[in-house]
């Protein structure tokens, strides 16, 4: 144990450069300008690797303890929630060390750090933000899956377009240029995906639909914003409680904003990262925040801004100078970080030449679309060779060139871990990705796509799935036709085929599965013979159900198994039975039937005992040696979905549930067709640590925020399709000065090539692959490696620096209760709940836990109120 | 947010307004769980999860009602293990001060006989969290204890008849206040013993313990590690231990019956009561129409 620990009440004070000196910081001109500056807006433009989450935890610590704010008054938003995550751990060890030194806790549970959802969740229920100190409900928030969900029911969507006259879901596809055989798609997915992208636009803009009606003539839009209208009424149902999505969430919390004279005093800083990908409902938002104080600190970077299919509108950030004029009428505190302390030189030279490469210039000469003065620097002065590409060639052969020098950085220790090795790509749906995976392969490395095509069709995905598919039976293939369709219909080919081959291959399980059809069988010609009995005695299911009548027949129905007799003649149910009774609230007779007829297992329940046999336990038991963790982490998932299910439709499967397909029609042809059509593309936050003993391939846009000893841009070409649909068609209802639409594809595949550039460290290859199929790289690109570009065979390993092991220098937090003692309980039961998030199919203690304890929390706080009240009422 | 700021405006104060109010905390605290982690409870184990609360505070209202300090977050910061890791240990506790004495409470959803036979495992939690609380905050402390939310069998079982006079003498019976002594020795051993644990985690060695460790009898429960820990796991038929255990049972070395290993769901009246409660607030869909093609 360390014994600095021990408080000294005597100790001096500490300034934050005796801080900086214990962590071994040492902060450049800028950072510490950014790091100290405490007073009005701040505008921060943060170059990649220039030390932008260094700065905010210590300008977040330079406030609290230096300048004596209240955490709670701190309003500091990231772009995902692991971020959030780092930055409070990371904030506890710090003001932890401030802690050894003055004695004083520092308590940030109360703060506002998280990502701009979480927080409006927080906001709308924060007594501080209302007149009279009352919270206001929160509304049930759908994620993205609900929404979906939430369309997708036939009956609701039928209903929407109804309710806007719409007549069929070709004429909305046709409006979104969905065509099949030149007429609108017929397929309600893709009308449902078309609708929620629109639509969350519309929300995110605010959009008042009376004055966009009247600015547009096109009757399919006039009808969409009268579709959208009735989509806000279906989520507030009467009598039930209000459902927002995520944009509409940002709106709530906007609007308990505006009710609250106040709003714009509680917090006195507010600091908002990756500003570039914010939206204008956002923007609204963090506006009224700081609108007191006017501590408004963005920090971003518009040469990585990549949502904008999101509704990001990276001129927030480009124009926050002259957005701040128009609110307070001043101007922000502007500090470029642009020390780059990331990569070799060559690197950081290479991809600042590349973004400069794009004309940016406002077409009036006036200005540019981006902030130009940046003069992004390496700290690095190694300026050897760093950015290679592969030779000109045949695209198997160009994968080839690149496994091989792959598999010599990792034989000569340039890399500790394959993991450290990064192929990224726009898109992880082009061939391209299937032959680089190839030949990898072929040198013997694996690779980690979690994201890459669609999740089910992982290997481990087609084998759950086509088991489930030889337990309850494939759903029947409609007559109708479309791509996806076909497409769903032989993926679950391929997973019976699959299921079959590993049930071949172990007796038991083959056993264990038919063992399942037959218990289903059973249950349904149990409810069967039930039925017969109930129809013979002229019984209704509604009836209550009465023991001394009914249970004697029932037990006797001819061909009963031995389990739903158990059922039926157990003491305790006729306890639960009479005790309902007594409560005035009996039984039915359905219910008994019901009752005695479900299975006794979930899908989860099936899951967990798949397993057990040998095609899923090797699995878990490399896993548990720290050998290859692909496999669990994509078990763990499939857990995540069933769960889901559960809580979609039932967990329990009834005889009536598993008759006339319902639940074939639920499980397969419903919610896992969703989940197939979707794709992933939803999830764009990679999971990290990345898999050991695997090379990750993901798409630049899950690369945002990451860093890697290597990078492969794995397909440097990526086609400009013109603006996108949503763009196009918000741009006339809203007034907004911003980049031309005609130019704003071009710029956002610009400022993806450059975040895939600016992830590399040590060494950033690029192929370059020719050929039938193969677009050519990006023009910009494609300047950039002519004839004298070094190539693979030109590179000399040795002048590589090796990558040092995860340098992943900050602390981690552990739980005594929930890491410590959970692992020293079980090792492998923590690894596979706590680590990769298998969702428990029966006792369920980690969320069960958290629940209770939050429970309690509120109950306290409660207690704690009603005492305050007494002694104010004394 | 103050204290009060999660309250709405009139305060509930009657039994019934109390248990309407943690019924809605306890709804919203789901949903917003289910947001953050993205996994959802089947309603069996939802409804168990509200009756620790709701008979926590008909237990324990003495002890509710003194709470000053709740949910109070410990961290025990700038530790290194063996091998050099940087790491913080972190805790949970409420607090009460009372008559210039101070109580802190860990709050756990274990059952208190069990808290009870492994004393020694709970003493050097909250020993550590003392430290904390002493020594790295300055604060005065006089007590620390365990309170167990989760029921002994016997009141599980009365409360799986709802049978409200059983129910009644079982919450009569139940203890779920162990008191912990206060003596901070051993901390720094506790503390070595964490950072060993932390190694192990981020070296990703995750074997589960051995046969003979399944087989022995975890003290204060009556029944073996098997028993008590494994058959609560979900992963256990993939686990190597478990097989080789279940294999020794079943008397054979390497078969051992599969219907029983895999068959495994629960006593009867478990089964019964989770169908029961799955199928009053999760019914499945009645009418075809209801599933989308």
């Amino acid at each position: 144990m360390d014994t600095s620990l021990v408080i000294d009440n005597n100790m001096p004070n500490i300034t934050i450069e005796d801080l900086w000196a214990e962590v071994d910081f040492n902060p450049n001109i800028s950072q510490r300008a950014a790091i100290l500056h405490t007073d009005g807006p701040l505008f921060l433009t943060a170059g990649p690797g220039s030390g932008k989450t260094r700065v905010l935890l210590w300008r977040t610590v330079n406030l609290i303890v230096f300048r004596e704010i209240k955490p709670e008054e701190i309003f500091l938003s990231t772009f995902t929630e692991k971020a959030a995550h780092q930055l409070k751990e990371g904030l506890r060890a710090l003001l932890g060390l401030v802690t050894n030194h003055n004695g004083r806790p520092y308590d940030i549970s109360k703060m506002y750090v998280g990502t701009v959802h979480s927080l409006c969740q927080k906001m709308i229920a924060d007594r501080r933000l209302s007149e009279d100190r009352r919270r206001s409900a929160a509304p049930v928030l759908l994620d993205e899956l609900s929404q979906y969900f939430h369309f997708y029911h036939p009956r609701q969507f039928q209903s929407l377009m109804e309710s806007a006259e719409i007549p069929d879901v070709e004429s909305i596809n046709a409006f979104f240029g969905d065509l099949y055989q030149g007429q609108g798609s017929a397929s309600r997915h893709q009308a449902v995906m078309n609708c929620i992208s629109l639509f969350n636009r519309f929300s995110e803009e605010c959009l008042d639909c009376t004055e966009a009606d009247l600015r547009t003539n096109d009757e399919m839009l006039k009808r969409l914003l009268k579709m959208y209208g009735a989509y806000l009424q279906s989520l507030a149902p009467p009598g039930k409680p209000a459902q927002v999505d995520f944009s509409l969430l940002q709106q709530k919390a906007f609007e308990v904003l505006e009710r609250f004279n106040g709003s714009g005093h509680v917090f006195r800083h507010v600091i908002i990262d990756e500003y570039q990908d914010t939206n204008a409902i956002q923007e609204k938002i963090f506006f009224k925040l700081a609108d007191g104080h006017q501590n408004l600190c963005v920090v971003g970077d518009d040469d990585q801004a990549l949502y904008r299919f999101r509704g990001a509108t990276v001129e927030n950030f480009v124009q926050f100078p002259q957005r701040v004029e128009q609110h307070w009428e001043r101007q922000p505190t502007k500090i470029p970080l642009s020390i780059n302390y990331r990569s070799r030189k060559a690197i950081v030279d290479f991809y600042t030449a590349f973004i400069e490469r794009c004309d940016w210039c406002h077409e009036d000469g006036g200005g540019h679309y981006r902030i130009v003065d940046k003069n992004i620097n390496a700290h690095s002065t190694d300026d050897r060779l760093s950015v290679v590409a592969s030779t000109q060639a045949d695209s198997s052969d160009a994968c080839a060139e690149i496994a091989r020098l792959v598999r010599q950085l990792i034989d000569d220790g340039k890399v500790q871990d394959p993991n450290q090795i990064a192929f990224l790509y726009p898109s992880l749906t082009s061939a391209l990705v299937q032959r680089m995976k190839t030949a990898l392969e072929q040198v013997d490395l694996l690779v980690y796509a979690p994201r890459a095509g669609r999740f089910l069709e992982v290997e481990e995905a087609v084998a759950v799935f086509g088991l489930y598919l030889m337990i309850f039976g494939k759903p029947k293939k409609g007559d109708f036709s479309s791509r996806g369709y076909d497409e769903f219909h032989a993926w679950m080919d391929n997973c019976l085929e699959t299921a079959k081959a590993i049930l071949k291959r172990d007796k038991q399980f083959a056993r264990y599965v038919s063992e399942r059809q037959a218990e289903i069988e059973t249950v349904l010609s149990d409810y069967q013979a039930l039925l017969s009995v109930v129809e013979k005695n002229g019984w209704q299911l509604a009836d209550v159900y009465d023991i001394d009548k009914m249970k004697r027949k029932l037990f006797d129905a001819p061909g009963l198994s031995a389990a739903a007799k158990k059922t039926i003649s157990s003491s305790y149910f006729d306890n639960v039975v009479k005790r309902r009774i007594e409560e005035g609230n009996p039984f039915t007779l359905n219910y008994v039937l019901t009752s005695a007829t479900s299975l006794d297992w979930s899908v989860l329940d099936l899951f967990y005992r798949f397993c057990g046999f040998d095609h899923f336990k090797q699995m878990f038991d490399l896993a548990e040696k720290g050998k290859d963790e692909g496999p669990v982490a994509n078990l763990a998932m499939i857990t995540q979905y069933l769960a889901r299910f559960m809580d979609e439709y039932s967990p329990v499967l009834t005889a009536g549930f598993l008759t006339d397909e319902k639940f074939k029609r639920s499980f397969f042809a419903s919610y896992t067709y969703a989940l197939f059509r979707r794709g992933e593309t939803e999830n764009e936050d990679a999971d990290q640590p990345f898999p050991k003993g695997r090379i990750p391939f993901l798409t630049i846009h899950q690369s945002k925020g990451l860093e890697f000893p290597v990078v492969v841009l794995g397909n440097p070409s990526k086609r400009d399709r013109g603006p996108q649909f949503a763009e196009k068609t918000i741009r006339p209802l809203i007034d907004r000065e911003g980049e031309p639409l005609e130019r704003t594809s071009e710029f956002d595949i610009m400022r993806m090539f450059y975040v895939a550039l600016s992830r590399a460290k040590n060494l950033l290859v690029i192929a370059h692959p020719k050929g039938r199929g193969i677009s050519r790289p990006h023009t910009h690109i494609a300047a950039a490696l002519d004839a004298t570009f070094p190539r693979i065979p030109n590179l000399d390993l040795e002048i590589i620096p090796a990558a040092k092991p995860e340098d992943d220098d900050s602390p981690r937090n552990y739980s005594y209760t929930g890491d410590y003692l959970l692992f020293q309980k079980c090792p492998r039961q923590y690894m596979i709940f706590r680590k990769y998030g298998f969702v428990e199919a029966s006792s369920q203690t980690q969320v069960f836990g958290s629940l209770v304890h939050k429970t309690i929390e509120d109950l306290h706080h409660l207690l704690i109120a009603h005492r305050e009240r007494a002694r104010v009422n004394q | 947010m103050t204290d009060v700021d999660k309250v709405r405006g009139k305060l509930p104060e009657t039994d019934a307004e109390i248990e309407t109010f943690l019924r809605d905390a306890f709804e919203e605290n789901y949903e917003t769980l289910k947001l953050e982690g993205g996994q959802a409870l089947t309603p069996y184990a939802r409804e168990m999860a509200f009756e620790q609360v709701l008979k926590y505070w008909q237990k324990l209202r003495e002890i509710a009602e003194k709470v000053t300090d709740t949910e109070v977050k410990l961290t025990l910061p700038e530790q290194t293990t063996a091998q050099g890791r940087k790491y913080a240990i972190e805790g949970i506790v409420d607090i009460v001060r009372e008559d210039e004495r101070t109580i802190m409470y860990d709050i756990k959803t274990h059952d208190a006989d069990y808290v009870r036979a492994n004393k020694e495992l709970y003493d050097k939690q909250l020993n550590v969290y003392a430290y904390i609380w002493q020594s790295l905050r300055g604060q005065p402390l006089d007590e620390t204890a365990i309170i167990a939310t989760a029921f002994p069998n016997t009141l599980r079982e009365a409360m799986g008849r709802k049978d409200e006079r059983l129910i009644e003498r079982e919450m009569e019976r139940w203890n779920p206040l162990v008191e912990i002594p206060l003596e901070q020795r051993n901390v720094a051993e506790t503390i070595d013993e964490f950072g060993a644990v932390v190694d192990l985690i981020e070296d990703k060695v995750f074997a589960p313990p051995p046969v003979s460790r399944l087989q022995e009898k975890v003290s204060g429960t009556g029944s073996i590690f098997a028993r008590q820990v494994c058959r609560n796991c979900d992963a256990r038929y993939s686990c190597t231990s478990y097989r080789n255990y279940a294999a020794v049972a079943s008397g054979s070395r390497i078969e051992f019956k599969f219907s029983q290993f895999f068959g495994d769901l629960g006593s009867d009246a478990e089964r019964t009561e989770r169908i029961a409660v799955n199928l009053e607030f999760a019914p499945p869909p009645e009418s075809v129409d209801d599933v989308a093609p």
